[in-house]
């Protein structure tokens, strides 16, 4: 990617507020996933992966917790003497202090990084998505369209297309109509709101929605539309493969549910595309006599004597005598108590269920959220 | 503990006692705990007791050390100044016996004067032991000593422990004589081959048994001169691991399956820290069985596993049976083959159907990247 120099603007400011008391804490893209990760994580392993050297991360809502996640970014091999990972929180200047007020405000109010790299390409990424993806694919197609923004878009099931931004084309893929969560979709292509952008392009058109007072500074609302009435070169890149936008606790829970599928297309095992996180050097799990692990994930620093099926479980976990897990995704340092009961739930981080306590139900079907404020039911 | 830096110095004696394990390795190096080399204890309780500055003498044999010490990053040791110094052997003829510890020091005497601590702690990676540097430390400064040498009382009925450093004490604590255990007592003090002592003393020593020529080893050296210093002893009253043999080795991993010990190991006093590998979680499929074992990421379980270590990235396939054995980092077992009492190293494979059996006493060890395929 040298002589096509592409900057990642990651957009992690995000509340996620469908994910309920999940996000109570913390950002969407910090909420843990898959056993290890944080949601994050995945676009930014994408970006590291991709051969990215720049990229800027962009935050707002509660960024301590993504703070302490992404550090100097050395997880991802972000540390280094040019380029790198740069935190862009909102600041104050000479006009006083804002907010981000949208996607596109969120980087236009960053111009200045943008122009001190001077890239050839932007890459518009959000950080809280769960895919896999080599953004040099989505390059070569931009490069190969000479398009001013090349949009990535995955087939979705036509029953819940109109839940997305549709985005419709003509038969050499260049898009001719944007359709926010249409009642009658004409097609099932969904925007995944990825975008790369021609730099000169893209800072054209952050002036001008800058300028436009009516405008909402969102990318999908307002800044390709109005390019697209301006009838630039867009074009849809079709994406194949796994990728999931956890906007709701269901939703979170079935993606996490997807990993132990052995059909599921994200491979977190790839040893060619490694999922990475900041690591904390935790002791291997330890697994007692009379325990039962199966169809499950789990993590370091554990230390099970139940019985855990169909579930994840993060790092730092005790599960004592008698106790049992299904279907559920445990968070770092849970602690399930003897012979308690755990179906369907979600249990975030440090909660502790009491000895013989009751939480979910095996089979009326829905998703049970425990934070240290109480249970939520979806 | 800023003033006193960490001294790893290895002891190429039992090399000769781990077969194949330690043909390309040098055991310090030897994988323990399903993710943890052994010198990763040495080093993390120093580091988790303030020691900035910490020495390591390698040996030969030094690739993997290069490839898993790195920069000293995963122990926060990658600093701009002091943090982790790796010392390769230097063959040097003027000296006596090039590969000795005493020619090894002096040929580093420079980095000794220059650092700006005033006492040295010298250990021995192979002896794993969570000692609490600080108070023992604060013990040394306090009595006034020289030199402040580290033991264990160890209750021995049956002759576990021959042939390991006997150390003799008086009433008040201090060292009489170090010898060799031969198992005609019940119990003795194990000396643990870790002292404190002031730096410009330990410059003295080596300085003068190179000009001399009386000594080879430093341990020879102080001995000799035990009479001329305050010597006196630290009691170590944890758990102790001395890796000596593949018996020893193989012991010291399943003495990890005991709460108490791998409370003691893992989390008191600071956890143990190690090269990270960006591994997923283990996955355990719908035919897993695990009793009683420490598992590490990164691996696919399908089959049973019975007090075992299980290193990262492991693949275990249906009907396999695994017990009592260590099996390393990417190691793969196939469906339906059976593993008792065994090591497999690095990336070895037992494939299908095939079964490999060694004893508690001599566990039957699989080379790395080495198949034991079906008859």
């Amino acid at each position: 990617m040298n002589e096509n120099k592409v900057v990642a603007m990651l957009l992690a400011g995000g509340q996620g507020s469908r994910l309920k008391t999940l996000t109570k804490n913390i950002a969407k893209p910090a909420v843990p996933f898959g056993g290890k990760y944080r949601i994050i994580d995945f676009a930014l392993s994408n970006a590291a992966n991709s051969g990215i050297s720049d990229i800027g991360i962009l935050t707002q809502y509660k960024p301590y917790l993504l703070n302490t996640h992404i550090g100097i970014g050395s997880s991802w091999d972000y540390d280094r003497n040019t380029g790198g990972l740069r935190v862009l929180p909102p600041f104050t200047s000479e006009d006083g202090g804002r907010w981000y007020t949208g996607t596109a405000n969120a980087v236009y109010e960053n111009i200045d990084y943008l122009d001190e790299v001077d890239p050839d390409y932007v890459l518009i990424l959000s950080g809280d998505h769960i895919y896999k993806m080599d953004y040099n694919e989505l390059l070569n197609f931009h490069l190969e369209k000479k398009a001013d923004v090349s949009i990535a878009v995955i087939e979705v099931p036509w029953e819940e297309a109109s839940r997305f931004g549709i985005v419709n084309i003509d038969e050499d893929n260049r898009i001719v109509e944007f359709d926010e969560k249409p009642e009658v979709p004409k097609n099932n292509m969904a925007s995944m709101g990825i975008y790369m952008f021609t730099w000169g392009k893209l800072r054209e058109y952050l002036i001008l929605d800058a300028q436009d007072e009516r405008s909402k500074h969102d990318f999908g609302m307002n800044v390709l539309p109005r390019m697209l009435a301006d009838n630039n070169a867009m074009y849809a890149w079709n994406f194949k493969g796994y990728w999931k936008d956890v906007g709701t606790v269901r939703s979170y829970w079935e993606a996490n549910m997807d990993l132990l599928d052995d059909e599921n297309p994200l491979n977190i095992y790839d040893r060619n595309w490694r999922i990475f996180t900041r690591n904390r050097n935790l002791p291997p799990h330890y697994v007692a006599r009379e325990s039962l692990i199966i169809n499950s994930l789990v993590n370091e620093g554990c230390y099970i004597r139940g019985e855990i099926k169909n579930s994840i479980l993060f790092s730092d976990i005790t599960v004592e005598e008698g106790a049992k897990v299904n279907k559920s995704v445990i968070h770092p340092g849970v602690t399930i108590k003897a012979g308690a009961q755990v179906n369907n739930a979600v249990i975030t981080e440090r909660v502790v269920i009491g000895p013989g306590e009751k939480i979910g139900s095996e089979d009326d079907g829905k998703i049970y959220l425990v934070t240290e404020d109480g249970i939520m039911v979806e | 503990m800023e003033k006193c830096i960490g001294v790893i110095s290895v002891n190429n004696s039992v090399d000769n006692k781990f077969g194949s394990l330690c043909r390309h390795r040098p055991p310090y190096m030897l994988p323990i705990g399903g993710r943890y080399r052994l010198i990763d204890f040495a080093i993390s309780n120093l580091v988790n007791h303030g020691v900035r500055n910490i020495a390591i003498y390698t040996g030969d044999k030094i690739r993997s050390t290069m490839d898993h010490l790195g920069d000293g990053k995963p122990w926060d040791l990658n600093r701009r100044f002091s943090g982790l110094f790796l010392f390769p052997p230097v063959y040097d003829e003027r000296y006596k016996l090039p590969y000795s510890d005493i020619a090894q020091y002096h040929s580093t005497e420079i980095f000794f004067e220059q650092v700006k601590e005033k006492y040295v702690f010298i250990a021995n990676p192979l002896i794993i032991a969570k000692l609490n540097i600080s108070q023992a430390f604060k013990y040394f400064l306090e009595s006034g000593a020289d030199i402040t040498m580290v033991y264990n009382k160890r209750y021995d009925p049956f002759g576990e422990f021959i042939n390991v450093e006997n150390m003799h004490i008086d009433k008040e604590g201090r060292l009489i004589d170090i010898g060799m255990n031969l198992g005609t007592q019940k119990s003795f003090n194990h000396y643990l081959e870790m002292l404190f002592m002031k730096k410009d003393l330990f410059l003295e020593i080596i300085r003068e048994t190179i000009e001399s020529g009386e000594a080879h080893y430093f341990k020879e050296a102080l001995l000799a001169r035990k009479d001329r210093y305050k010597i006196n002893t630290y009691e170590f009253k944890g758990h102790v691991d001395y890796i000596r043999d593949i018996k020893t080795y193989y012991e010291a991993n399943f003495n990890l399956l005991k709460k108490d010990v791998s409370m003691e190991l893992f989390f008191e006093g600071g956890t143990i820290y190690t090269k990270t590998k960006d591994e997923p979680s283990t996955l355990y499929k719908e035919t897993a069985n695990v009793q009683n074992s420490l598992i590490a990421n990164g691996c696919v379980i399908e089959g049973n596993v019975d007090s075992s270590i299980i290193f990262r990235g492991v693949k275990i396939g249906k009907n396999a049976i695994v017990k009592n054995s260590i099996l390393m980092q990417k190691s793969v077992v196939e469906d339906g083959a059976i593993i008792v009492n065994s090591i497999l190293d690095k990336q070895a494979k037992v494939r299908k159907g095939a079964s490999i059996a060694g004893s508690p006493l001599m566990p039957y060890v699989v080379e790395k990247y080495a198949e034991v395929t079906k008859d």
